[in-house]
């Protein structure tokens, strides 16, 4: 697990969201084990407090569950899970939609080039 | 083991190669020496008899019978003891000085040892002591060598003996470093000592407070020695020799006591690394 | 706990101290960030007693330093503190020998994960690896407190990110550390507490986290304006 924090945004909400985009792209699969907090302030090279705190948030919005002296694993609740999608995906489009009104472009040619941009991609 | 042993042991083992380096110069020179002179005289009283035809009666009156007086007096024996004595006032000041110049500072580890600071002090006192005595200790054992190997060399008709005894009463520097009493020995080494201690509280005191403390260490010393000395300025005509030696004998105990004592203040309140 | 409490220190007549105060946790990185000066070390030496001050007061778990604290707090600091003939396993029996809480369990895991050859002799190691046995010689005790003078100061930049790897791993477990630098760099993520100290005065005291939550500012941010203040 690699990843490249900002200095400005507190590390564990940096760390939960990246946690909620590979639950959302099926990287992180519901029920599966995850590092020790110890093994992820390692792995990220980060605090291991922050780590803790990002545990006990994720722990308290859900999404992930601890059974006595086990591993903390993944939660496998489907609608925790979708409502994490969900959220990515009105956050993503809330950013872009305010950074594109500014420039004052119709939805038409929006969609269009959206459309266009996203086969381009597809393909490469 | 406690950690005051460990200290003297680890004190004593990082001048052990120096100290047997000091131990083979002190045999090497002192044999030699033995058996130079005492073949020189040999020579030449065999070329006086042989080729001069004086006789040895006659030799003697003139060179004097061979003994370890001459051997002591020369400077193959006295070279390495003075070098001896030379290196350990110079490491009375190197053993501290090493430990905070040296390229990789140990004093910070010493000074963190989890152990009363006064260890290291009375450790290191306690190394420059031993170190002594087994210097003294190899020169008592070497001059009965020096002794046999002189009789090897030299006739009997041609040599006076002497016990170890008479050889060091007839020298005024080994009465000093070979004492003929434990009195002596005790009043000797333990003046010894006594400046080892004031001068490690020297040393001290210049490393608490640098430059003011090379004067502070100045006034301790000159201090210390004063109430030593005091009684032969006061009390001369007064005590008889006996008396004296009681006095001198608390009064070393007391700076000792303070060196040790204001060494101990001064490792735990005001040293820096 | 360590308590630092209004402490002055004079070297002649520079005050390289000026009523300095903070507290560092146990279970917690403290990092005490200088951008010049001395005052750094001198706290760090105040500390561990190896530097008196002119005043104030120094506590450890709510006692004045003694002896028996060497067992409970260790200082790593800039410079080697084993002499230069020893190898390294002459300087670990050194510690061994003299301190109850070596724990030569870790010792010998740490020369693995540092990579380090226990036959080496100290004077002929490079100095990022001279670093390493010092950061050893520290670790591998079972202390409350770490102290870490300049970890990553003039060293090269693998010997950094294996010395930075220490602070994520359990070998800093739940200890309290405090460590001194010049420059936050690499170790933004890894500390929790931050000292800024100028001119031997305290400018600000603050959980890095917390800044960034409550002010979006990063370390450096916050360095910036107090620092140019």
């Amino acid at each position: 697990m690699k990843m490249n924090f900002n200095k400005r945004d507190p590390v564990y909400t940096q760390v939960v969201r990246h946690f909620k985009e590979r639950m959302a792209t099926g990287m992180l699969e519901p029920g599966e084990e995850i590092p020790s907090r110890r093994e992820l302030a390692n792995q990220l090279k980060i605090n291991p407090n922050t780590a803790q705190r990002a545990y006990k948030e994720m722990e308290e919005q859900g999404l992930i569950y601890t059974e006595s002296n086990q591993p903390s694993k993944i939660t496998t609740n489907e609608k925790i899970l979708s409502s994490v999608r969900e959220e990515l995906i009105t956050e993503a489009i809330d950013m872009f939609v305010s950074s594109i009104r500014s420039i004052n472009v119709p939805l038409d040619e929006i969609i269009e080039l959206i459309t266009e941009k996203y086969e381009d991609e597809s393909n490469e | 083991m406690n950690r005051y042993i460990k200290l003297v042991n680890f004190e004593i083992s990082r001048f052990i190669k120096l100290y047997f380096v000091l131990i083979a110069i002190t045999v090497i020179s002192q044999v030699t020496g033995t058996i130079m002179i005492s073949s020189q005289y040999v020579n030449s009283a065999s070329e006086a008899i042989y080729q001069h035809g004086v006789s040895i009666e006659q030799f003697i009156t003139e060179r004097g019978l061979m003994s370890m007086f001459q051997v002591t007096a020369s400077l193959w024996f006295l070279g390495p003891i003075a070098l001896c004595i030379a290196a350990l006032i110079f490491y009375t000041f190197f053993i501290w000085y090493r430990d905070w110049f040296a390229k990789n500072t140990f004093i910070y580890r010493l000074l963190m040892l989890p152990t009363a600071r006064i260890n290291i002090y009375l450790a290191k006192a306690t190394s420059i002591f031993l170190l002594v005595l087994g210097l003294v200790a190899l020169q008592l054992f070497l001059i009965p060598l020096l002794s046999t190997i002189l009789k090897w060399i030299v006739p009997v008709d041609l040599r006076l003996d002497m016990s170890v005894t008479e050889l060091i009463d007839s020298f005024f520097y080994l009465q000093i470093i070979l004492p003929q009493s434990f009195v002596e020995f005790l009043i000797y080494y333990g003046i010894g000592f006594m400046v080892v201690f004031i001068v490690f509280t020297a040393i001290l005191f210049e490393r608490s407070f640098r430059l003011k403390g090379i004067l502070l260490g100045g006034v301790y010393g000159i201090l210390s020695i004063a109430i030593f000395t005091m009684p032969f300025f006061i009390f001369i005509d007064y005590l008889y020799p006996i008396e004296l030696l009681a006095v001198e004998t608390v009064l070393g105990l007391i700076v000792a006591a303070m060196s040790i004592w204001v060494s101990h203040y001064l490792l735990t309140k005001k040293v820096m690394v | 706990m360590i308590e630092i409490k209004e402490i002055t220190k004079k070297f002649g007549r520079k005050k390289v101290l000026n009523g300095v105060s903070f507290t560092a946790e146990k279970g917690e990185i403290t990092c005490i960030i200088g951008v010049n000066g001395v005052g750094k070390t001198t706290i760090l030496n105040a500390i561990m007693n190896l530097t008196p001050v002119n005043s104030g007061q120094i506590l450890i778990n709510g006692e004045k330093i003694h002896k028996g604290s060497y067992e409970n707090v260790t200082f790593i600091p800039d410079a080697m503190t084993m002499l230069p003939q020893m190898t390294i396993s002459q300087a670990m029996e050194f510690m061994q020998d003299f301190y109850n809480t070596w724990n030569q369990k870790r010792a010998s895991e740490i020369l693995g994960f540092f990579k380090l050859k226990e036959s080496d002799r100290i004077s002929e190691l490079s100095k990022g690896n001279k670093a390493k046995v010092n950061l050893l010689l520290g670790l591998a005790m079972d202390v409350d407190f770490i102290l870490m003078d300049e970890p990553f100061s003039g060293i090269d930049i693998f010997s950094r990110e294996q010395i930075a790897e220490v602070f994520t791993s359990h070998l800093i477990e739940d200890r309290g550390v405090i460590i001194t630098t010049h420059e936050i760099g690499d170790i933004e993520h890894l500390i929790d507490k931050v000292v800024l100290l100028d001119q031997g005065v305290v400018l600000k005291e603050f959980n890095s986290e917390e800044m960034r939550e409550t002010e979006g500012k990063s370390v450096v941010d916050v360095m910036r304006e107090v620092f140019k203040a």
